[in-house]
């Protein structure tokens, strides 16, 4: 007999109370029952596979697209006292895997891309672990059409039948009923559904419609200025994200960093770490941010760009205000940004007559192109031309809808949080001053207590390189 | 890479290809990368951007040249300082590594990546704190720190490092050890990333990298010398610079083997054999490759003969058919390299 699941939730994590979700997910794991889990960020999502791991012998093995944060959840499970924790992805050098590979029975929690699962080889040594959890990690990405696309994730249906059904648990911050029932008809399952709201009430919502380009900019210095930090700034682009970060430091003197993919592991490692410390007043992010972050604190969110669809966007303003006091969540825009998710989505995205050549002549054409890339892996899992055209064009009227649904929450002249909770099939609270501010109102940082007091500089100690190296050991 | 990094590495007098340099950063080691990183008195930069995207120094050369900085050879890749650029180079603060001659004794990266989550581990050890977040860092790092960790940790053990990271970074200037220290990770100490001190101190991220790489020699030399916590980790790190497969050429000549001999001994192509050699003479001091069992005296007299002017301006293709006929290209290489290395000595 097992020891009840607040007894463990005591030992393992010395807390005495689940968070909402987290024991229903538990339950129904525990019950033998597959479990979708809708819970909003920062709900405590690994606690779940991490505590079902503790209470079963055997591995779990977690499934995420988040390549290059699959470090960092490895660590994560270092930090909470789970030692036997690995993860092998294409960032993982070859030695590193051979390494893991051959302990691959040792391991108690396994996180790996869909890609390197998909492998024969790799799925032949899985099936030989006893499983005692696979976990589907963003598992909303099974249906976003976006840069984070794994086509891979349509394969783990095929995959999961191919483990013999292993118990699932299915995780995601974000999932109307569409998404849900896309997600388990992908995986071949019929999950429990444990969801909570996505609202986040503390989470006052605004959106500022500018006239140009530079009025964006110039307004953002304004609220970067103004805000009660810390604060979390959303670029489309890495570029862009670097460079704002130099001119938002230059002419309001906060303390700010920019947080990509394209910085090396070792600078994420410290910006990251400088922002928990508080040693940082604004994070200037793409997407790459966010995983890893416990920062509590965060009073804002701002996107500069329009996010691609409304999961990504209550994903990311979930960042803010987790200590439940509150925050806002700013959403900047231009009328035609809506021109840069297009494009990038069309990157991704070949033409009907090129995926007609390509399927006549796959030799001819170079996988270095991702959209090729993509046709290639689609071509080698035997699916139709026809199919991937119907497919293609699925895809891209699901991106228009989500895209068009962004547009609309800009545009929503009456209540934000009612267009944005009505996307997820939810009712909202009646709308009043703690609400939200759609375009055209005015934003009263005063009143929502987010106003920054005039704060003295940051003194940086001028200490010299000894006094600092004596203070590390 | 920014400009001022690469008008750094730029000379008035010879064409340097970029597509060396970023080969070098890269660490592609080719012979010819080599023997032109030789060359270039380059050969210090090799592995140290492994991630350098290619292409990545042909902005930085655009721009050098828009500013009148550089010229463009026969190819658009190969550039040399205009009298414009060398003054601009002579005039520009830029720091200098003090080590780099050195760095080729050593696998330099894994030397910085071991010693920045050793001083994270043992700081986070002096303040009891069991649970942060390590580093990222390659597997076998990892693994060799977690190794030394438990091999020398005790009640000295941070005092022991504060002492003897101390009495390394004392030896340097001032703002390298400064640099050094700011870049590390520990115990409430994120430390801060390149960009940021780059930023502090008006220099590129490159720059702060070279210090960072002296004060990383400057460590790993003085645990090499004198007994001290890093030592043991630290110690397996010192290398030949040359590959163990081009060794075991090399030691076969050593015994008086033949070229031929060695391939069929070794059972390795001949090709691969005098890159071998090649690559062993590029990379050692000439007193430790046996140029005289392979470059007798008439083919030194018969190039010394055919080959005058600069050395770069020699071309195998230039020289009498019947030499070409009666020596390979490796012979030629081979001798260039001799005469390189003699007016290195010389110098």
């Amino acid at each position: 007999m097992l020891e009840p699941l607040t007894t463990s939730l005591e030992k393992v994590f010395g807390f005495h109370d689940f968070r909402t979700g987290q024991q229903a997910a538990l339950t129904a794991l525990e019950a033998g029952q597959d479990t979708l889990a809708v819970l909003p960020t920062g709900a405590g999502k690994t606690l779940i596979y991490q505590l079902y791991g503790y209470r079963h012998p055997g591995c779990v093995l977690i499934i995420s697209p988040l390549l290059s944060l699959m470090n960092d959840q490895v660590n994560r499970m270092h930090m909470a006292g789970f030692r036997q924790a690995a993860a092998i992805n294409s960032l993982t050098s070859y030695v590193e895997r051979q390494e893991i590979q051959r302990h691959l029975r040792d391991y108690q929690f396994l996180f790996m891309s869909p890609e390197m699962l998909a492998q024969p080889q790799m799925l032949a040594q899985v099936k030989q672990l006893p499983l005692s959890l696979l976990v589907i990690d963003e598992a909303h990405c099974i249906v976003q059409w976006g840069p984070d696309f794994r086509p891979e994730y349509l394969l783990l249906g095929a995959i999961r039948t191919q483990l013999n059904h292993p118990l699932t648990l299915m995780l995601t911050a974000t999932a109307g009923t569409t998404t849900r029932q896309e997600i388990a008809k992908q995986l071949r399952s019929q999950p429990t559904i444990v969801a909570e709201s996505v609202d986040r009430p503390n989470i006052y919502l605004d959106v500022e419609q500018l006239d140009t380009e530079p009025a964006k900019q110039e307004r953002l210095t304004a609220l970067v200025d103004q805000l009660q930090g810390p604060g979390v700034i959303y670029f489309s682009s890495k570029q862009q994200a670097s460079d704002t970060a130099l001119r938002l430091q230059q002419q309001t003197g906060r303390r700010v960093a920019a947080y990509h993919a394209g910085l090396s592991s070792e600078d994420r490692f410290k910006i990251q770490q400088q922002f928990m410390a508080s040693q940082l007043d604004v994070i200037c992010a793409t997407s790459a941010f966010g995983m890893g972050i416990d920062k509590n604190d965060v009073r804002y969110v701002i996107h500069y760009h329009l996010p691609a669809d409304f999961e990504s966007y209550a994903q990311e303003i979930g960042r803010a205000g987790r200590d439940g006091l509150p925050s806002v969540a700013i959403l900047l825009y231009v009328s035609g940004d809506e021109q840069l998710p297009l494009m990038l989505g069309q990157l991704n995205r070949p033409e009907a007559d090129t995926i007609h050549r390509y399927y006549a002549r796959p030799q001819a054409f170079n996988e270095d192109d991702a959209a090729i890339a993509l046709l290639g892996f689609y071509r080698r899992h035997g699916i139709s031309e026809a199919a991937v055209i119907q497919l293609f064009s699925r895809r891209e009227r699901e991106r228009n809808r989500a895209l068009a649904q962004m547009l609309a929450y800009v545009r929503e002249p009456h209540c934000l949080r009612h267009n944005w909770l009505q996307a997820f099939d939810e009712q909202s609270r009646p709308h009043d001053e703690q609400c939200c501010s759609p375009a055209g109102m005015p934003l009263d940082l005063m009143r929502l207590g987010l106003r920054a007091t005039p704060q003295k500089a940051p003194t940086d100690v001028a200490e010299d390189w000894v006094a600092r190296l004596r203070q590390l050991f | 890479m920014e400009t001022a990094d690469l008008l750094a590495l730029l000379d008035g007098q010879q064409f340097r290809r970029l597509r060396v340099i970023e080969n070098l950063l890269r660490e592609k080691k080719t012979v010819s990368t080599l023997y032109w990183g030789q060359r270039y008195r380059l050969l210090y930069l090799m592995g140290l951007a492994k991630k350098l995207p290619r292409g990545a120094l042909d902005a930085p050369a655009r721009a050098l040249e828009q500013q009148g900085l550089v010229v463009a050879g026969e190819t658009a890749d190969q550039i040399k300082l205009t009298p414009a650029g060398l003054t601009a180079q002579r005039n520009v603060n830029y720091y200098r590594s003090q080590t780099a001659k050195d760095w080729g004794q050593v696998n330099l990266m894994a030397i910085r990546e071991r010693i920045l989550l050793a001083v994270q581990v043992v700081s986070q050890y002096a303040h009891s704190t069991k649970r942060y977040y390590p580093l990222a860092t390659a597997l076998e790092t990892r693994q060799a720190v977690r190794r030394w960790f438990y091999q020398v940790k005790g009640p000295n053990l941070s005092e022991q490092m504060f002492t003897s990271l101390q009495n390394s970074l004392i030896q340097l200037p001032e703002p390298v050890a400064e640099v050094v220290t700011r870049l590390f990770s520990g115990y409430q100490q994120p430390g801060q990333t390149a960009a940021q001190l780059a930023q502090d101190r008006q220099c590129t991220s490159w720059e702060i990298l070279l210090m960072q790489l002296d004060g990383v020699m400057q460590i790993a030399q003085d645990a090499q010398k004198q007994s001290q916590p890093l030592t043991k980790l630290l110690q397996p790190m010192w290398q030949s610079p040359v590959s163990r497969s081009a060794q075991q050429t090399l030691a076969a000549v050593g015994q008086g083997r033949s070229l031929e001999q060695i391939v069929a001994v070794r059972g390795i192509k001949a090709s691969t054999v005098r890159e071998h050699l090649l690559e062993a003479a590029i990379l050692l001091p000439i007193k430790d490759f046996p140029y005289d069992e392979i470059l007798t005296p008439t083919i030194r007299q018969t190039f010394a003969t055919a080959l005058t002017g600069p050395i770069d301006d020699w071309q195998y293709t230039a020289l009498p058919e019947a030499v070409q006929a009666r020596y390979a290209f490796f012979y030629f290489r081979l001798y260039a390299i001799w005469t390189d290395k003699r007016g290195e000595q010389d110098a």
